[in-house]
């Protein structure tokens, strides 16, 4: 995991929850983690493809996504629907848009996959070989814990193997 | 979502599974999911990027993960640890990729992302508004569930937001 990643993704949070749902967020310490990561309540996942790819998780409690999305519909939401679970996905997905177009000025250029939605405390999701960098955003309607998986892309459009596989498996 | 992104993974499973573990396949009954689906003991997650887009999962029980990985590897395997997690990584690696390089062939090109492994019985994964194709691989060892939520990217290849529904409320506020 590069850190240089990093700022275009704390830059974006910050202005998409700013102008989303106008809350301020706060940046605690920074951690690099390689086992798997135990899911909180609701976790977006996104992946990059491109000049940097990998993956990038939003993890959050249920009590702060349904805030989150009643402030950015200004409606009142009361549990995790399948609108406030599109509106989380959608914040996930706007974010990371915006991280993106900054990496590709900063000359990374990446395409973000569609928004998955993990619904579910204490599921262990594993980024096998790709450590994960762990930024915790503190606000006053609870913490978004962010990790970011990523590395940068070998050739596009190479695959990249995780373990090599024998061709002949011995048996 | 579209039938025809379907035909490309479940030959490249056949392929991948016969030549790596020696197993041959058959397709169970196909079916499409709108709703969240709760896991299996093992999840392997990979997202397709470019003229198609969105993502494919592998759902698969820990013991049928471990005869995988036991044949692949041709040592026995009782424990679903790192190696065995990578081995399973790979497989559903190997399979999204075959598969992208047969979309190609058929001019859709798309890459595909790391695969990322979600481990844990009865979590919930939401597509949102993508609808699934639901297909049952079964093989001697166990079971292995796809699901394929894909479809084509807009023509001119933009990020387009995928649930238009914020800017909509917003608007409407305003």
């Amino acid at each position: 995991m590069n850190v240089k990643f990093l700022n275009p993704f704390l830059d974006a949070i910050h202005e998409v929850l700013k102008t989303e749902t106008g809350i301020d967020t706060s940046k605690g310490d920074l951690k690099l983690e390689k086992g798997p990561y135990t899911t909180d309540d609701i976790t977006v996942i996104i992946a990059l493809v491109g000049g940097v790819e990998g993956m990038v998780f939003y993890s959050l409690t249920k009590e702060t996504s349904i805030c989150l999305v009643s402030k950015m519909m200004g409606e009142e939401i009361t549990e995790f629907n399948s609108l406030a679970q599109s509106g989380i996905a959608e914040l996930g997905n706007v974010i990371t848009g915006r991280a993106s177009v900054k990496l590709s000025q900063a000359g990374y250029e990446s395409t973000i996959s569609p928004p998955t939605l993990v619904i579910g405390k204490g599921s262990q999701v594993s980024t096998l070989d790709c450590p994960r960098l762990i930024i915790p955003l503190s606000s006053n309607v609870g913490t978004i814990t962010v990790h970011l998986a990523l590395r940068d892309g070998i050739n596009q459009g190479q695959k990249t193997a995780q373990i090599p596989v024998p061709a002949k498996p011995v048996i | 979502m579209d039938v025809k992104f379907l035909n490309p993974f479940l030959d490249s499973a056949a392929e991948v599974l016969k030549k790596e573990i020696q197993l041959e396949i058959t397709r169970g009954p196909i079916n499409v999911q709108t709703s969240a689906l709760t896991t299996d003991d093992v999840t392997v997650l990979i997202n397709l990027v470019g003229q198609i887009q969105g993502v494919v999962l592998y759902e698969l029980s820990e013991a049928t993960a471990l005869g995988f990985v036991s044949r692949m590897m041709g040592q026995k395997f009782n424990e679903f640890d790192n190696l065995a997690q990578s081995g399973i990584a790979e497989l559903g690696n190997v399979i999204s990729g075959k598969a992208t390089v047969a979309l190609s062939k058929s001019g859709l090109d798309s890459t595909i992302s790391p695969p990322t492994m979600i481990i844990g019985k009865g979590t919930k994964i939401s597509t949102i508004n993508f609808p699934r194709i639901v297909v049952t691989i079964q093989t001697d060892l166990g079971n292995v569930t796809v699901h394929l939520a894909i479809k084509e990217s807009p023509p001119d290849g933009k990020n387009i937001n995928f649930v238009p529904l914020i800017q909509e409320a917003v608007s409407t506020k305003q």
